[in-house]
């Protein structure tokens, strides 16, 4: 029996409505926790400052041809603190759900729906995260093209968002989780950071190889490399579907992957 | 019972909560077999100049200078991890055990030695990886410089696990090792930022450059390091007598 349209029109006025609950109370229980919003105001500060003054003693490494070290140190930092804040936000977002959403599919939710508010709530951090860095950033080093520098660094929030997700998804345990996201976002951050003369193949594997390029390249040059871009948006899209189908599996288990 | 068995029963305890989640043990010994693997495979072959403490400019291969650093940082990074995890999980029982009897000095030296293990393990793991390209030249003070700069993390995070939220602290935990090993104490800087011999990584980190790459060590960095681990030790002390009295 097809549905009419005023019961398809109420059923996805529930649904909006559905979701905006989900994610205000995501977003509640992120909040009631003062020192998360301290973080995220002061994590990007330090993160992006500490790498500049950090760098700054560097000696001149022939390879780097763009910024100064104190800037590139900077655009790293800013990086760097945005897949972190947003990887470690995914993995405590699908840990600390595991349960709560398990009793919600109960009550009705769909398993799209709880994926798309776990989605959502971490979108939101990402972005709120990038707005930051970025704004830490600018002070010291104004990007070149700020709107490709914000999707940039968007990129790199996202990507680890989803990741984060993922970990939280396989790996359901803080501890456990929290090791995996520390080794995933360090030596990802440091390979692709172009303060290595490094030529392998291997490092268009890692999530933030095309966001580190992009970003550098509106920072530094206002460009954009399109085919980068693609790359980049095509990276974070496939994780997203990954992510996706992970969780919606997972929730189909009784919070068990297999 | 005397306080030796109720130590060696409580840090029994520890070590049987971690043996029984195996995930937890293959990723101690996974993830840095794993990421010393792809730093060793993608480092250039290149030579670059660092500055070791005792015997000024060398030029040395990068994927030496940087597996002389992983090691310290794997040490830190794992055991600032195992040190806040360990604190959040154990706070709720040990409150129950210190009622039940057990000193809370007796409790304390049993999770400080966990972290200690967790930190040994990462050091030990790491190194064994790392010894398919390089090994330092001598290796006791170099195993001593990780061990203690993991430690002194890992008496950090026993503290972040104790002051701040999960969150909070592992954010903390993955920050401050990075910040300090990998940057600040970088051997390739000549005349660091002021911050530089304020941080608890300056002095170990300094034993290992000079461990991995000079054949003796001075003795004079041994205590300003064993000063930083006994300040982070008597922090976390206090934070978690604090703790047990709330």
């Amino acid at each position: 029996m097809s549905e009419s349209p005023v019961t398809r029109a109420g059923g996805e006025t529930d649904r909006a409505r559905r979701l905006a609950v989900g994610i205000g109370a995501q977003i509640r229980a992120f909040a009631r926790t003062p020192v998360n919003v301290v973080l995220l105001i002061a994590l990007p500060l330090v993160v992006v400052e500490g790498y500049g003054v950090a760098m700054e003693a560097f000696p001149q490494l022939p390879f780097m041809d763009t910024g100064t070290l104190a800037e590139m140190g900077r655009v790293n930092g800013a990086i760097y603190s945005v897949a972190f804040f947003a990887g470690v936000l995914g993995l405590f977002q699908v840990i600390s759900a595991r349960q709560a959403d398990e009793r919600l599919r109960i009550c009705g939710y769909a398993r799209s729906e709880l994926f798309a508010t776990r989605l959502s709530t971490v979108v939101l951090g990402s972005l709120v995260i990038t707005g930051a860095a970025l704004a830490v950033l600018s002070w010291e080093t104004p990007p070149e093209a700020p709107l490709i520098a914000f999707g940039a660094l968007a990129l790199a929030a996202l990507v680890y968002g989803l990741i984060g997700m993922l970990v939280g998804a396989v790996l359901p345990r803080a501890l456990e989780g929290s090791l995996v996201m520390v080794f995933l976002v360090d030596f990802d951050d440091f390979l692709s950071s172009g303060m290595l003369d490094l030529d392998s193949p291997v490092l268009t594997l890692f999530p933030l190889h095309f966001p580190h390029n992009l970003f550098r390249d509106a920072v530094f040059e206002g460009s954009v490399a399109p085919g980068e871009a693609t790359a980049g948006v095509t990276y974070v899209l496939l994780t997203a579907i990954l992510a996706a189908l992970v969780y919606i599996r997972l929730t189909a288990n009784g919070g068990e992957l297999a | 019972m005397t306080g030796a068995r109720r130590f060696r029963v409580s840090l029994e305890m520890g070590l049987r909560e971690y043996a029984r989640t195996p995930v937890l043990l293959a990723l101690l010994i996974f993830l840095p077999t794993y990421f010393v693997g792809i730093f060793v495979y993608v480092l250039p072959t290149s030579s670059l100049p660092i500055y070791v403490p005792g015997s000024g400019q060398m030029m040395v291969e990068t994927v030496e200078v940087y597996g002389a650093l992983l090691i310290p940082l794997m040490g830190a990074l794992i055991g600032g991890i195992a040190g806040l995890f360990v604190m959040l999980s154990a706070t709720d029982a040990d409150g129950r055990l210190s009622l039940a009897g057990v000193g809370s000095g007796t409790l304390l030296a049993a999770r400080f030695t966990l972290v200690a293990l967790a930190a040994l393990l990462a050091v030990g793991v790491s190194l064994g990886a790392l010894a398919t390209t390089f090994v330092p030249e001598s290796i006791g003070p170099f195993v001593f410089a990780s061990l203690t700069v993991g430690v002194t993390y890992g008496l950090l995070g026993t503290l972040a696990g104790l002051v701040v939220s999960r969150l909070a602290g592992v954010y903390l935990m993955l920050i401050a090792p990075m910040l300090d090993v990998f940057f600040f104490q970088n051997p390739m800087i000549e005349e660091g930022h002021w911050l530089e011999t304020s941080l608890p990584g300056h002095f170990p980190v300094e034993i290992a450059i000079e461990a991995a790459f000079s054949g003796s060590v001075s003795p004079d960095r041994f205590g300003p390091a064993l000063a930083w681990l006994a300040v982070a030790g008597a922090l976390a002390g206090l934070a978690y007598y604090r703790t047990l009295k709330a």
